[in-house]
């Protein structure tokens, strides 16, 4: 029935002699969809059929359905909700709640899995914005059935789900994005153009950072088992993580620092940081990493930490050193940089070339900056992070931070968390850790690589 | 009283009948008396738990014949183990009474009482071994420099690492030109953590709220000695004060004056340019749980301008490329990074370029022991390595302003600039309010 319905809403198109034929008639998307089980004769060949997703006019809007819709979530979701906004799935109805309300017509939903089965004929995309744990699970589900996604990074919970997320963003051809929206933005560009303009000459250094406090870290795990609240499933929320108590310090939001769940300020704020570094400077995989912390156990990230990549040359361009710092930290203050001016905005990336340094996308000095000539812009800008995803679902262009293109990079960051782990092992045993990334293995401490793929709890599988 | 043999500490219990024997009252010479290396020290030891303690033991081969401590409870083995020793809980009137009878003191309070007490000792012509950080304040380290070159007593700061073979060797290397010129040096230690469950002591943490009563061996009021008024709490003591900004000095100042002495020494460093410091984010009450100092130093003589940069908490600078795998960096460390290559404390890295290199030759005279320095220059020989005057002031400045520069008031600005140190007319000279901290205030009754 629903099948029917979509079809003769005009978004499912035939497919015939390679013409996409659109079918909408006056009536208003929305007015139609409550009519959709009338619609039921109109269809002709229902999306999951054609395998892959189904192609949406750039006129049309699509039908979204989020997963993990409270908090971040409700962010993503309000950034697309110019399409239609028709299901939402969230294990905590309370955190939910306002979200329900902006979209009253949104069916509700607290299991993802019977959401998709459920809603398969009725939505083109989904955007995630679970924990880091449930990212995996709920994105590649949605792609396995042709649904755009839009997921929130670091991606994922470990380099292995990455890296099958990317796969199959790729053999399902599905319009993808991952969240970290600086990656549109002017900036992004400037830094691209600027660094490939010789600006700065080559770029053997780079450093970045993000010192907001977010999340509670370097924490063990609390005693106490208060009582499940109400609205809260927690076993589903707990998804493919370890058996473990419900306890408030976990959620909504604080998740981010315990290991089991979220993957610390660098999987946090590590892929937004990045985007314009692995662009700039076409980064790859790292041949190897270090980590230094203010503590780290087998529960939370640290307080603070820095970690240290070496990227090998890649075509004219030199190996480079890339230093990630959280929790306060930063490089130091540079010499170019005039004093009284703001260094440790709290996210910044600092480019140090043979011939300069830029901070973000400024050569520094600011003299510097005003003297430059600056190259003819030769990348296109964006519409927009999110509407760069929709244009994709409907057709247009791969979004810039599609799986394939972020892929690599969340892993990078994911990869760090590893170095934070192992962070004691590798002091004591005087190493770094070599990383070959086709093969998602490191090569000289075996025990490292369980951190590359985690156990899911039974009844969950990628 | 015991007969026989007169042993000179039996002799100093008699002090009060001694009276008729003296002809020139030690204090009215204005400095110390000459005592020939044959004759035996009259120490008195001010905070004798803990590090203290060991300090007493370094140097009793000397007579120890009066200690003082705040807290009879945590004194009360070395109370035992010299029971000769008169006790006293106030140093300042051990100083008062002890006065005729003492050579020399050692200082091992908390960092916050250093300063008044070695400087009550210097005035009255002791010559004194103080714990480092020397002081709490880079005020009080100029100060209590300027006293024991002014008093001519002998000094030495408790960083006996100084006087270990590694800095003497280290020194011998850079002065062979073993890396050529050295611009940049990277200093660090695990302290004030071991990791996140087992630390040193507590940083990062805030003032506790409860007021337990003040234990009966305890001079609360004295322990506080300088210090603003609170109420008691152990969460201070007997060791955690050191995480404390009102009584002790962090991780750098615990460690820093052991572990940039070697680099003070090597590369001649003097005052610093500048400071900046970058740390974690909560150190109202205490000091940060992390932290980087970076300073500047100027060119000295033919050695070109370098820039050190201290870690603590758990931070260390990048793995050198030179060091092999499986050779750690060490949880405690410096890394020279010179024109020609690199030292990892006093090694050369790699091991190979270590081997082929062999030794420098010899240019310093190696020690007889760091507190057997301090004894010696207490009875006229050459100052000792870490004497405040040529060394320990000097390099404790540093290191406090350091902590000046990591002061959470300071944050902000710390975020536009780096401090700029005028240290001849100790200013501050571009971040006016940094001033203050340079200094603190004493509580009413305390002055150095």
């Amino acid at each position: 029935m629903k099948d029917h319905k979509r079809t003769a809403n005009g978004r499912d198109k035939e497919r015939t002699n390679g013409q996409q034929v659109s079918r909408v008639s006056g009536l208003t998307r929305r007015g139609f969809m409550s009519k959709a089980a009338a619609a039921a004769a109109f269809t002709i060949v229902p999306r999951h059929v054609l395998g892959g997703s189904g192609n949406t006019a750039p006129s049309e809007k699509l039908d979204i359905a989020g997963i993990g819709v409270g908090g971040r979530g409700a962010g993503d979701i309000g950034e697309v909700s110019g399409e239609n906004i028709v299901a939402l799935c969230d294990v905590d109805f309370r955190h939910a709640a306002g979200t329900f309300k902006r979209y009253p017509k949104a069916r509700q939903y607290r299991d993802f899995r019977k959401m998709l089965d459920k809603e398969d004929k009725n939505i083109d995309a989904v955007v995630v914005a679970t924990p880091d744990h449930t990212h995996a699970v709920a994105s590649m589900m949605a792609m396995k059935m042709g649904k755009h996604v839009y997921c929130e990074k670091p991606l994922a919970h470990d380099i292995f789900e990455v890296r099958k997320l990317t796969e199959a963003a790729r053999e399902h051809k599905v319009a993808t994005q991952l969240g970290n929206q600086g990656q549109a933005s002017e900036g992004t560009r400037l830094v691209c153009e600027f660094i490939w303009d010789g600006a700065i000459g080559p770029v053997r250094e780079v450093h970045s950072w993000c010192n907001r406090p977010i999340s509670p870290r370097g924490l063990d795990r609390p005693g106490d088992t208060p009582p499940v609240p109400e609205g809260l499933s927690w076993d589903l929320w707990l998804g493919t993580a370890p058996e473990r108590p419900y306890h408030p310090c976990y959620l909504p939001f604080n998740w981010r620092g315990w290991w089991d769940f979220g993957t610390g300020v660098l999987g946090d704020i590590g892929c937004h940081q990045f985007a314009a570094i692995f662009r700039a400077l076409k980064l790859g995989y790292p041949t190897s990493v270090e980590a230094c912390s203010s503590g780290v156990n087998s529960e939370t990230a640290p307080l603070a930490s820095i970690v240290r990549y070496e990227f090998p040359a890649r075509g004219d361009m030199p190996p480079v050193k890339l230093s990630w710092y959280d929790g306060g930290l930063m490089p130091p203050r540079p010499a170019e940089l005039e004093d009284g001016r703001r260094y440790g905005d709290p996210d910044s990336n600092l480019y140090v070339g043979d011939k300069g340094k830029m901070l973000n996308h400024r050569l520094i000095p600011e003299a510097r900056m005003k003297e430059y000539k600056k190259p003819s812009p030769t990348l296109p800008r964006s519409p927009g992070h999110h509407k760069e995803w929709i244009r994709a679902c409907k057709g247009g262009q791969p979004a810039g931070s599609n799986f394939e293109a972020s892929g690599p990079m969340a892993e990078v960051v994911l990869l760090g968390n590893i170095a934070v782990r192992m962070g004691q092992a590798l002091y004591e045993k005087g190493l770094k850790l070599y990383y070959d990334g086709p093969n998602m293995r490191i090569t000289n401490m075996p025990e490292a690589n369980k951190y590359i793929r985690r156990e899911y709890r039974k009844g969950w599988s990628l | 009283m015991k007969k026989k043999k007169i042993s000179r500490r039996d002799f100093i219990g008699a002090a009060a009948t001694a009276a008729a024997f003296t002809i020139v009252p030690r204090n009215v010479l204005g400095g110390p008396r000459n005592i020939p290396p044959s004759e035996k020290l009259n120490i008195a030891g001010i905070g004798i738990g803990g590090r203290g303690s060991g300090v007493l033991s370094s140097v009793d081969s000397q007579n120890i014949v009066a200690l003082c401590d705040v807290d009879w409870s945590h004194a009360r083995g070395t109370f035992k183990r010299y029971p000769k020793a008169r006790p006293y809980r106030d140093f300042r009137k051990m100083l008062d009474k002890e006065e005729k009878n003492i050579d020399a003191v050692t200082v091992a309070t908390p960092d916050h009482v250093h300063a008044v007490a070695t400087m009550a000792a210097i005035k009255r012509g002791k010559h004194v071994y103080c714990e480092k950080p020397l002081t709490h304040s880079v005020y009080e380290a100029r100060k209590v420099a300027e006293a024991a070159r002014k008093y001519k007593v002998a000094t030495q700061m408790g960083n006996q690492g100084q006087a270990e073979e590694r800095p003497r060797l280290l020194y011998e290397y850079i002065h062979d030109g073993a890396i050529g010129p050295v611009r940049e040096v990277h200093v660090w230690t695990d302290r004030p953590l071991r990791g996140l469950n087992s630390v040193y002591w507590p940083q990062g943490v805030d003032r506790p709220k409860e007021t337990p009563p003040v234990p009966e061996t305890l001079d609360w009021d004295l322990w506080l000695g300088p210090a603003p008024h609170r109420p008691y709490h152990p969460a201070y003591l007997p060791f955690n004060w050191r995480g404390w900004w009102d009584f002790g000095t962090g991780a750098l100042g615990d460690i820093g004056c052991h572990a940039l002495s070697p680099v003070f020494k090597a590369l001649k460093l003097g005052p610093p340019t500048s400071v900046e410091a970058i740390c974690t984010l909560v150190n109202n009450e205490t000091y940060p749980v992390a932290s980087v100092v970076n300073y500047q130093f100027p060119a000295r003589g033919d050695m070109p301008p370098v820039k050190l940069s201290w870690y603590d908490g758990g931070m260390r600078p990048p793995r050198p490329d030179e060091l092999e795998d499986g050779l750690q960096i060490g949880t405690n460390g410096a890394l020279f990074i010179g024109d020609k290559g690199k030292m990892l404390g006093d090694r050369l890295i790699p091991e190979a370029r270590r081997k082929e290199y062999g030794k420098p030759p010899q240019l310093l005279p190696r020690s007889p022991g760091h507190s057997e320095e301090w004894i010696r220059a207490c009875k006229g020989g050459e100052p000792a390595g870490s004497n405040f005057v040529d060394h320990a002031g000097p390099l404790a400045e540093a290191v406090l302003l350091g902590n000046v520069a990591l002061r959470p008031e300071l944050k902000e600005k710390m975020n536009r600039t780096r401090l700029l140190w005028d240290s001849p007319n100790l200013k501050i000279t571009n971040v006016s309010e940094a001033n203050k901290f340079l200094r603190r205030d004493y509580r009413e009754g305390w002055t150095l």
